[in-house]
């Protein structure tokens, strides 16, 4: 089992009165410098700690024009990590690729991060949110036509000497040469974040890449979603690797499991209430329809029609208590989903630096240790059935 | 009323469905983005007058063939192929909003390819200061507002109702897909040529100089969807356009008031026909 601090860097001062979505068109006002300049240098700080706290790694990602996660440019935080940091992989999952143009500019910045790191990147190509679309006004039915380009061209300009010519239907390059080249043989190991679209398990399972299961939704969708990408491995004629795929989900760990939801779940209701409306906007033609057919059938459990703390607590919306019960909810979660990365988001909403930091410590001291003895690293922990629920 | 039938038909970018019906002078119906067709009593109205071609274009509907449209290009050749292949040298082109657009792109590069043009609420143009208001981010409840001018239509009730079970994620799971799939569609197929540039192309307005047929641009008065100055530079701009406005329609005029509005088109082309024969 690898363990990850993944951070959204989300932006926790949004006013009392507003109540329109956190994406696309929440009015740029309201992102207020003072609180701008305070909150990237402490959730960089929240990032350092992890690596010192023992880490396998830590995940940074890219969104455009919203209040819920202030990256922008995931590279420009990866690149302070890749200094700041000793010994953390450096996951960034991932470059939203269609919105590259041309899109080699991904494999340049993702090949000075694996340079400047001494080769501790973790590449992740994402074909970019649906709010993405209408932030760039990208044609969202070219999304999964470009990002296929744009990923061969990265693997070219990685592993195929250049110079060469590359050309595609969006892109043609009449010479790819990227300088420089990732310190990664044959490249960084590559990870792709789906929310249920086969297209997308299909690609991962066809290259063995990594699969990395979106949050926010009722755990029984987890089984599905990491069911389905097994059968999807198993169609390319290979067994799934747990190491190839990453369980993304909330953590909070405090003294008591009353102490945590006391402390926690305000913070936890503005993300919800605050930072999720908006995200699941799908512009047409984005998703092909047997895909969307799919995620219509758990699209109910999606976080954002989360009322009360039971219905969080009953889907494992967060996994939150004392370290105990931290420790018992991952490993019953982990053996179900049979994942061998687990990628918590520790920070998540309005929760302050210090309450962050604490959760960060316990889970480091008391919860890893033993999940690591539980899930020992290379050992396959599958259920040898893995029916599709 | 004249019959219309329906069947696949073999073009150049897979089978698309075409509706087809009556006997006279061949007349092409482009639809709009909401890729209507079935049921729409306006085909049989015309379908008195003319011989009737109204293809669903590719990605709408049942029809093939929309992941090779990448452009405006690629739908002027395809509805050039198409019009080869049913050996209609010259019809008349009527088509609504998108269909419009599309009506006029093909107008403006083979003038010589129609014998007269009536666009409906047509896209296509962009008016600084009074855009096409969105249609690929907003609820079907407010869209039908922009769409029909009697709310009351049957299918801005179906558009409401469709908003209901849209806004409870939870009771969304329980709406048949077969209902959804279609407007996903037909969303998409939109997209793939208006999503950018916004539902227009910034080198058609001084394109349209070159339509040398007779040309009406029509007008539903209360279509909020399309502002009026939109109609009014196409009317300013083709040479001799007429233009026509009809009540208590909106953008959907088509589905509002079909009868009146075949009976526009069917006056236009009969005149427009009388008047550029050599006396």
């Amino acid at each position: 089992m690898r363990f990850f601090n993944f951070h959204l860097m989300p932006y926790p001062s949004l006013p009392d009165d507003y109540e329109g979505p956190a994406w696309v068109t929440c009015p740029n006002e309201l992102f207020d410098p003072e609180v701008g300049q305070k909150v990237y240098n402490r959730y960089l700080d929240e990032l350092v700690y992890s690596d010192e706290l023992g880490f396998d790694g830590v995940c940074v990602n890219e969104h455009h024009q919203n209040a819920y996660g202030l990256m922008p440019s995931p590279n420009l935080m990866a690149a302070i990590l890749a200094r700041q940091t000793k010994n953390v992989k450096i996951a960034v999952i991932g470059n939203a690729l269609p919105l590259y143009n041309p899109p080699t500019r991904v494999a340049e910045e993702f090949a000075m991060i694996d340079n400047i790191s001494g080769g501790r990147l973790i590449a992740g190509f994402v074909v970019g949110g649906g709010p993405e679309y209408y932030s760039f006004s990208i044609n969202p039915t070219f999304a999964r036509e470009k990002f296929a380009e744009a990923h061969d061209i990265i693997i070219k300009a990685w592993t195929e000497p250049g110079p060469q010519e590359y050309i595609g239907k969006h892109y043609k390059l009449r010479f790819l040469n990227t300088w420089p080249r990732p310190v990664q043989k044959p490249h960084p190991e590559v990870w792709i974040p789906g929310a249920g679209s086969i297209e997308t398990m299909e690609f991962v399972a066809k290259h063995r890449y990594g699969y990395m299961g979106i949050p926010y939704f009722h755990i029984d969708v987890f089984d599905r979603t990491f069911g389905m990408f097994r059968e999807a491995c198993e169609r390319e004629g290979y067994e799934y690797d747990p190491i190839q795929a990453g369980w993304l989900t909330p953590i909070y760990v405090a003294e008591t499991d009353a102490e945590a939801r006391e402390q926690y779940e305000k913070h936890f209701w503005y993300f919800v209430r605050r930072l999720l409306p908006g995200i699941n906007v799908s512009p047409p033609g984005y998703t092909s329809l047997r895909s969307i057919q799919g995620i219509l059938k758990g699209i109910g459990t999606f976080a954002i029609n989360l009322k009360t703390w039971d219905e969080v607590m009953d889907g494992h919306y967060v996994a939150i208590g004392s370290p105990s019960t931290v420790l018992e909810m991952l490993e019953a979660d982990l053996e179900r989903l049979g994942t061998g990365n687990l990628l918590g988001l520790f920070q998540l909403g309005t929760l302050p630096h210090e309450l962050t930091m604490r959760s960060l410590s316990l889970f480091a001291k008391e919860v890893m240790p033993k999940l690591r003895e539980r899930f020992p690293a290379g050992k396959r922990m599958l259920r040898s059935s893995g029916g599709v629920a | 009323m004249a019959d219309i039938t329906i069947d696949l038909f073999e073009t150049d970018v897979g089978k698309v469905q075409l509706r087809r019906g009556g006997t006279g002078d061949p007349l092409v119906y482009l639809h709009s983005a909401a890729g209507e067709g079935e049921g729409v009593i306006f085909l049989n109205e015309l379908a008195e007058h003319y011989s009737v071609y109204a293809p669903i274009f590719p990605g709408f509907n049942e029809s093939e063939g929309i992941e090779q449209i990448d452009d405006m290009e690629d739908v002027v050749f395809h509805l050039l192929d198409l019009f080869d292949r049913l050996k209609l040298d010259t019809p008349s082109i009527v088509g609504l909003s998108i269909g419009g657009w599309m009506a006029a792109e093909l107008a403006t590069r083979y003038p010589d390819h129609l014998s007269s043009l009536v666009l409906i609420n047509p896209a296509g143009l962009y008016i600084e200061g009074d855009p096409i208001k969105d249609i690929f981010g907003r609820s079907p409840a407010e869209m039908a507002k922009d769409l029909f001018a009697d709310q009351s239509h049957p299918v801005a009730q179906m558009m409401k109702q469709m908003d209901r079970a849209m806004s409870d994620a939870g009771s969304l799971k329980d709406i048949p897909f077969e209902l959804i799939a279609p407007q996903l569609k037909s969303m998409a197929a939109a997209a793939r040529i208006g999503w950018n540039p916004y539902l227009h192309n910034p080198k058609l307005r001084r394109r349209l100089h070159r339509i040398g047929v007779p040309t009406l641009i029509v007008r539903g008065e209360s279509d909020t969807l399309i502002p009026a100055s939109h109609a009014r530079a196409y009317v300013d701009e083709i040479p001799g356009a007429e233009f026509v406005e009809v009540a208590n329609a909106a953008h959907m005029v088509v589905l509002e008031h079909p009868a009146q509005l075949a009976a526009i088109v069917n006056k236009f082309t009969t005149t427009a026909s009388v008047s550029s024969t050599p006396g």
